[in-house]
Parts: C-alpha cells; sequence; structure tokens
C-alpha cells in the first residue's frame, strides 16, 4: 500500500486529459520515444560538448562562443521531460516505483544543482577565457560531474525494464 | 539466409547475450552512451557549419573527433554484441539498413566537412554558402539515425528466438 502516490489516479488523470490515448495509440509511444532521444543527443550534444571543452578537449574551441549553443540543451531537456512525463503518467505503476527512474531522477536534480553552482561561482571566468586557455580545476570538475550525471541518466534510462515488476521495489509501502 | 542466422543464434556468445541476467542490459547501456557521444559530437559540428557559435573556430572542433571515435568504437562493439543476440530480428528488417545507411552518410560527410571546410576556415576563408544547408542535412543525419533505431523495436517482424 502506497501513502505517497495513487497510481491509479494517476493514470484516471492521464486518461481524462488524453495523454494516456495519445500514447496508447499504434504509434504514440514510438514517438515519444524518438522525441526522448531527440532530446537527449541535443542535450548531449550542446551540454555535453561544453563539458567535455572545460575537462580540456577541443582546446581552441572558445567556451564564451561553445556556450551560446547551450539553449539548445535547454531545448533538448525540455523535449525530455515532456515525453518522460508522458511516460510516467501514462503507466505510473511501471515507473514511479522504479529504481532505474528514482537513480535517473536523483541524477538529474543533480545536474541541476552542479549547474547552478557553474552559473553562480564559475560562469564568468569561464567567458572571460581566451579560446587556448585551459578551465580551471574547478570548472573541470564541475564539467565532469555534469557529463557524467548525463551519462548515468542515460544508463538508468536504459535500465527501466530491468526491474520488473516495479512495485517489488518501492522503498516506503506497506506490505500488501 | 536464415539458416546462417540460425547458425548465429544457436553460438555460444549469442545464447550467452540472450540468456545471461546482465549481459543484454549491459551492451544496450554501451550501445546508448556510444551513439550520444558520437551523435553529440555530430550535432555540435552541424551547427556550427551551419552558422551558430561562428565566433568559434571551425576547425578547433576537430577536438572533439576523439570523443566521436570513442563514442563510435563503443556503439559498434555493443551493436555487434547486441546484434549477435538477435540477427534475424535485425537483418529482415529493412529499417536496420536505414539506420545504418543514416549514420554512415553522416559520418562521411563529418569527415569530408574537415578535410574541405576546416581548413578553409583556419585559412580565413568564407565558406560557401550552401555549407549551412550541408550542416542542416548532416543534422537530419544524425537524427535519422536515432529514428531508425527506435523504430527497429517497433518494426521487427522476424524473431527465431526468444
Amino acid at each position: 500500500m502506497d501513502p505517497i502516490f495513487n497510481p491509479d489516479a494517476i493514470e484516471q488523470w492521464a486518461k481524462d486529459v488524453g495523454i494516456f490515448g495519445v500514447m496508447n495509440s499504434q504509434w504514440g509511444w514510438p514517438i515519444a520515444e524518438i522525441i526522448h532521444f531527440f532530446g537527449i543527443c541535443f542535450l548531449i550534444g550542446t551540454v555535453g560538448m561544453f563539458d567535455l571543452r572545460m575537462m580540456g578537449l577541443a582546446r581552441g574551441v572558445s567556451m564564451k562562443a561553445l556556450h551560446r549553443l547551450v539553449p539548445f540543451g535547454v531545448a533538448g531537456y525540455l523535449l525530455c521531460a515532456t515525453t518522460g512525463f508522458m511516460f510516467i503518467v501514462s503507466a505510473p505503476g511501471q515507473y514511479l516505483y522504479n529504481p532505474a527512474i528514482q537513480t535517473k531522477l536523483s541524477l538529474m536534480a543533480l545536474a541541476g544543482i552542479n549547474m547552478a553552482v557553474f552559473y553562480l561561482t564559475t560562469s564568468r571566468a569561464i567567458s572571460a577565457l581566451e579560446p587556448e586557455e585551459p578551465a580551471p580545476m574547478r570548472a573541470r570538475l564541475i564539467g565532469f560531474i555534469s557529463l557524467a550525471c548525463w551519462l548515468g541518466v542515460i544508463t538508468a534510462g536504459r535500465l527501466v525494464t530491468f526491474y520488473r515488476p516495479p512495485e517489488f521495489w518501492c522503498l516506503w509501502c506497506a506490505p500488501a | 539466409m536464415n539458416d546462417v542466422f540460425a547458425a548465429i543464434e544457436q553460438s555460444p556468445f549469442s545464447i550467452w547475450m540472450r540468456e545471461d541476467f546482465y549481459a543484454y542490459f549491459i551492451a544496450l547501456i554501451f550501445h546508448s552512451i556510444g551513439m550520444a557521444l558520437l551523435i553529440g559530437g555530430g550535432v555540435v559540428i552541424s551547427l556550427r557549419v551551419m552558422g551558430l557559435a561562428s565566433q568559434a573556430r571551425l576547425e578547433r572542433f576537430a577536438g572533439f573527433f576523439p570523443a566521436m571515435w570513442a563514442g563510435a568504437g563503443l556503439a559498434v562493439v555493443s551493436g555487434l554484441a547486441l546484434l549477435a543476440a538477435y540477427p534475424a530480428k535485425a537483418l529482415t528488417n529493412p529499417v536496420f539498413g536505414f539506420k545504418f545507411a543514416s549514420l554512415i552518410a553522416a559520418s562521411l560527410i563529418v569527415r569530408w566537412m574537415a578535410r574541405r571546410f576546416f581548413p578553409m576556415e583556419a585559412a580565413g576563408e568564407p565558406l560557401p554558402p550552401w555549407s549551412r544547408w550541408l550542416g542542416a542535412l548532416t543534422l537530419v543525419l544524425w537524427l535519422g539515425g536515432v529514428v531508425f533505431g527506435k523504430l527497429l523495436l517497433h518494426t521487427a517482424t522476424v524473431l527465431m528466438v526468444s
């Protein structure tokens, strides 16, 4: 018995607003998966490559200029978040208790905190660097944590179907 | 051809890939990370050739090639392992061919751009106006690889083993 979430109520809400119907149409789920992976490609293609640049790869590429591509990564993130929400509300029992999803969401939160630390402490210094100058150690560490988080998010996403049945993994549920 | 698929599927490696508790998932994870690094690098180069972030020197984007090569290596090795598990399922599906055609075409165009456009930018010469369209085409091909890759699961019609 879950004292926090009510998967049946969430699924009923998804049915009421039409998300469930779209996702369970013939091509709804595959199209949402494709859009989800488009989002990941833009995220890794911009934020991930910026992380690699901070870590020392592609010396000579201006980090200030490369940072202008980050809005594509934000758009990718929004695509992932929207489709991810559609997956969860269309099959809440398969996702809410799944350790892979819990890990994925935790890593996303960690990536968010890491990003906040970057913008609060390091982004100005990075923007002021010449293209050939190496990033300071703090920026390298932030880049490494960010990339590790996003690759971890991909890994956790692939493990969603590994944990079956998900209810078995609910840590906060009372035994039935 | 089915005899070849059947022989592969009965090989010890193929059986291990299907029946081991972790093997298939580990290959899937490496395939995803490899594809993310390969296509991620491809996306950033495509966007730059399309004219975005134009203050960044294009020829220096070659510095991302090691990450793309590492990604391609991971994707190929793990992809072969996944293919060994279910060869009939993949190789009887035309979508599998479309995925490869997209990714190989994108890779070849990036290689061509690195030989043609990168030295032009390094010498301070302007790129031809159609270079932006080539960058956009490459982006479409990279994303096409994703589309066909995801559609593989939903379009397979032949499954000789489970």
